[in-house]
């Protein structure tokens, strides 16, 4: 047997010491990835380790005025595989496809998938999911959840607007009042394990979910549903392109109606209320968003006739019209070097100014545009609120669209005069028409009227103060007795009914391009003209036949009147009634 | 030739059944999650484990009590054994894993390639103290090696990380036993050449490499990462023992080439250096003994010993902190696996026979 040299044992040692070596750089680069990559790999772990489970808020009801729910919640159910925990998958596609009304191979997809959590579908109704639940399968969850339900499906569905698959508002008011509706969604955090099952002595953190606040608007659901119907009617039989109703308090803004026929599903608002299997997807986009518009404050149009109460207020106001100041009307105007006619050819003749009002006559409108000027003119615009948005509470209102100032010469002044050769939202008609009638001071036109929490303790009441004077009060008594004489004698009279006091004013515009000879009938009514309580905006877009706003819109506005009118509690005149007795 | 019985190396046994018990908790922590829900039984892999190492302690007394001397003789018949196991698995192994390594006998499995290790040791150790005075002949030196290339070859067929194991085995035994440095230099040269080559020559290779650079971009970088995970996790002082949640499926098969990071998330960084300071002293141990033995057989046995559990180790942590590509190597007496630990034990017992028959 050999024995040991030196040799050996300096090797031995030589090889310890590589040995030596290369452990201690190994705790160092343990030491390195422990401490200074601590950090960003616990981190990492960390996120592997967590799941986080929203708790979805509820979101706040939209009551309206008679305290009515207008959109509030369903419980709807979403269904997943776990992967790791499935133990029959083929009864598990069996079922899901059966009871979920998917082919087999689609659920099967989801469920070979290889993930932690694979959602198989949404907004399952419950019912369903409590079936589902029923089979007890391992791997396949259950979640509730909640899904946004509209009680009266289409009754103003283009104010009230929808939700998307997370609940959040889209369009109207469920996007305007988002902050309010929508409340704060809960989480649970828990650490699972590689299968994606919770440990459970980790701790758990759960967040509670804060519902939302609830929306109290002013629309009445009984008047919206009696103006849609109203709205419907005519458009049926004018076969109209569409028709708009606003309905509004003069006196603060509020808005107890609004709506643009045809309305749509609030609870499918993806389906069509078209034809759409032969559009291209962009196609059906389109008019998806053409069928969510809402024209009363996104579309701008010519409002013709109806804003010679701009005109008429804007001349009282300045001072350069009164009330029996003598006008002629030949047929026609001429201006410069155009000859701008009258709705009647054959002209009014000698009349005095509440009588040219009365008859709509354009020539005297043009007259008292002309003596006000370029300047004054577009001072009262501003002063009424004419060239800015009204800040109704929705969202998407289009703006004013107007002749730059520099540009307007005699022959734009005289079509501004009888509401021609510009375009302005029917919101903004509505508003500022209010504001001339209402004693002179301008009002936001809107719908929220308080928040309350889901104790029914009031938030917040929505604020739209009264604003500005922008023509006197006596001046809006004129108007007022200048728009009771329309409907009483004058172009308006089909919107008379015995025993109210109602105003209004009408309007024939026709749209660009003038040679398609497409009509907008319009009619702005406001009741008792005394004390204004109601407005009635009424807009027929395109009517066949006759196309007058006096024939066809003004005889709506009466039947709208003559109903919401008692509703809303304004009494009929007694004298009037007595006389008409007598009669 | 039998001098006087000195006492054996209580710091090395002290040292390897610290090892062995820490060994045992930390399996069991580890394993638990694994074992309940593959097998509903959380002590399942502790319980096999227990098993071997009770029949290895076992071992390690007895060898420790004989004359090592009687190897000697048993170191041929050791090998040709080996062989035959080896070429066995080949043949009749059953898979697990996709690896064909395990060769059944009623209810016990074996892997040869663990006795390969022990087989080896020994057959170098006798080959080379009866190559009389040729020690300084290189040449001479690289014949020894090639006697371990169809172990290494065998062996490889299945199980490449082995394969390499013994392969160092073999070239620290050959390289203590020549007094010459240039020509392992050399070697060792020629050694990394050949590697780069081999790498390169199938693209599957060089992916190796490029999941070693950036495991996170890669699938197959999976048990990598999230074995770096889990050593980040840990931070100093860890999670506490019982706490890792890398264990809980993350890391796969936690209990086997992965069990440092485990230990890593619950001890910490002063847990994982104090193991690796542990290990080195175990090392020092079997240098002092090699260093100390009666004689060349003796002292190769040790050295050879402290090569393979310095490999070991060395590989391990390296590959658990990615500090070089993943290949599965264990990290002895800690990892999974009974078979492994019965020869461990073994040699142990082998080493700690030699520290009786030191010179004074």
């Amino acid at each position: 047997m050999l024995n040991i040299k030196t040799y050996h044992k300096k090797k031995i040692v030589v090889v310890f010491t590589l040995c030596f070596g290369v452990l201690i750089f190994l705790v160092g680069r343990l030491g390195y990835l422990m401490l200074f990559q601590s950090d960003y790999y616990s981190q990492k772990a960390q996120e592997l380790h967590e799941r986080e489970r929203d708790i979805k808020a509820a979101r706040g009801k939209i009551i309206d005025a008679t305290g009515k729910v207008l959109a509030t919640n369903k419980t709807v159910c979403t269904i997943s595989v776990i992967h790791s925990q499935l133990k029959e998958p083929d009864k598990v596609v069996e079922v899901l496809s059966k009871e979920l009304g998917l082919s087999e191979e689609k659920v099967r997809k989801r469920v070979e998938k290889v993930t932690s959590i694979e959602r198989v579908m949404t907004n399952v109704e419950k019912e369903v999911g409590d079936r589902i639940r029923e089979y007890d399968l391992a791997g396949v969850k259950i979640d509730e959840d909640f899904k946004r339900y509209y009680p009266l499906d289409d009754l103003a569905s283009k104010v009230l607007g929808f939700t998307g698959s997370d609940n959040q508002g889209i369009v109207g008011l469920e996007v305007q009042y988002e902050d309010v509706l929508k409340g704060d969604d809960g989480q649970i955090l828990t650490m699972t394990d590689a299968r994606g099952v919770e440990l459970p002595d980790a701790g758990e953190g759960r967040l509670e979910p804060v519902a939302g606040n609830d929306l109290y608007i002013s629309l009445d659901s009984n008047i919206q549903k009696y103006i849609e119907q109203e709205a419907l009617k005519v458009k049926e039989q004018k076969s109209a392109d569409s028709v708009s109703v606003i309905v509004m308090r003069p006196s603060n803004g509020e808005i107890l109606g609004m709506t643009n026929v045809p309305e749509f599903n609030l609870n499918e608002p993806f389906t069509l209320n078209v034809d759409s299997s032969s559009m291209s997807d962009k196609e059906k986009q389109d008019a998806l968003n053409q069928m969510w518009r809402n024209g009363c404050i996104n579309d701008t149009y010519e409002p013709g006739s109806t804003f010679k109460i701009i005109t008429a207020a804007a001349g009282l106001e300045e001072g350069v019209v009164s009330l029996n100041d003598q006008f002629s009307c030949p047929g026609f105007k001429i201006v410069e070097d155009r000859r701008i006619h009258c709705h009647k050819r054959a002209g009014h003749g000698a009349e005095t100014f509440l009588q040219g009002a009365m008859n709509s006559c354009n020539p005297v409108f043009i007259e008292v545009g002309l003596r006000l000027g370029v300047d004054n003119y577009f001072k009262y615009f501003e002063q009424f609120g004419l060239m800015d948005k009204t800040g109704i509470d929705l969202p998407g209102e289009a703006g004013t669209i107007m002749h730059k100032k520099e540009n307007v010469g005699e022959v734009e002044l005289a079509t501004i005069s009888f509401g021609q050769s510009f375009q302005i939202t029917p919101i903004q008609l509505a508003a500022t028409a209010a504001s001339i009638v209402n004693g002179g001071k301008r009002i936001t036109p809107h719908f929220g009227v308080e928040v309350r929490d889901q104790d029914n303790a009031l938030v917040e009441v929505c604020q739209y103060p009264v604003g500005d004077q922008i023509i006197s009060e006596e001046t809006s008594k004129t108007m007022q007795y200048i728009l009771e004489n329309v409907v009483d004698g004058g172009s308006g009279k089909n919107a008379y009914i015995e025993g109210y006091h109602i105003g209004g004013k009408t309007a024939t515009s026709q749209t660009l391009p003038r040679s398609a000879n497409k009509y907008i009938s319009s009619f702005v009514g406001f009741a008792p003209m005394d004390d204004p309580q109601v407005l009635v905006l009424l807009i027929i877009n395109n009517p066949q036949g006759v196309y007058y706003g006096g024939t066809i819109a003004a005889p709506v506005v009466k039947e709208i009147f003559s109903n919401i009118l008692p509703y809303l509690g304004v009494e009929r005149d007694p004298v009037t009634e007595a006389e008409s007795e007598t009669n | 030739m039998n001098k006087a019985v000195k006492k054996q190396d209580y710091t090395l046994l002290i040292i390897v059944l610290f090892l062995v018990g820490f060994g045992l908790v930390t399996l069991y922590s580890t394993s638990a999650w694994n074992g309940q829900v593959k097998f509903d039984d959380a002590a399942y892999y502790f319980k096999k484990q227990l098993f071997a190492t009770i029949l290895g302690v076992a071992a390690m007394y007895m060898i420790s009590c004989m004359d090592y001397h009687i190897f000697i003789k048993l170191a041929i018949p050791g090998y040709i054994v080996s062989l035959a196991l080896s070429g066995a698995v080949l043949l009749v192994g059953d898979s697990y894993n996709g690896s064909k390594r395990w060769l059944s006998l009623g209810p016990l499995s074996f892997q040869p390639a663990e006795f390969a290790k022990l087989a080896v040791i020994l057959f170098l150790a006798y080959m080379i103290s009866s190559q009389k005075k040729k020690h300084k002949n290189f040449f001479v030196m690289c014949m020894v090696m090639v006697l371990v290339l169809p172990i290494v070859a065998l062996v490889g067929t299945n199980n490449l990380s082995t394969a390499i194991i013994i392969l160092g085995i073999a070239v620290i035994m050959v390289f203590i036993s020549n007094p010459r440095y240039l020509p392992f230099i050399w070697v060792g040269g020629g050694g990394i050449g050949f590697i780069g080559i081999f790498l390169s020559m199938e693209s599957y290779r060089l992916e190796r490499l490029a999941i070693w650079k950036n495991p996170e971009a890669y699938e197959k970088g999976y048990q990598t990462i999230q074995g770096l995970y889990a050593i980040g996790s840990g931070g100093l002082f860890g999670k506490g023992l019982g706490e890792s949640i890398q264990k809980l499926g993350f890391v796969p098969e936690a209990q086997n080439d992965m069990i440092f990071s485990i230990i890593c998330e619950e001890l910490g960084l002063a847990g994982a250096a104090i193991l690796i300071i542990v290990f080195m002293v175990l090392i020092w141990r079997f240098m002092v003994v090699a260093t100390h033995a009666q004689d060349l057989f003796g002292a190769l046995v040790a050295a050879g010993v402290m090569g393979h559990i310095a490999i070991q180790v060395m590989l391990n942590v390296a590959v658990v902190t990615n500090t070089i590509p993943n290949t599965g190597i264990t990290l002895p007496f800690i990892s999974y696996g009974g078979t492994s630990v019965l020869f461990l034990l073994a040699e142990m017992g082998l080493v700690l026979s030699v520290s009786r028959w030191q010179k004074s």
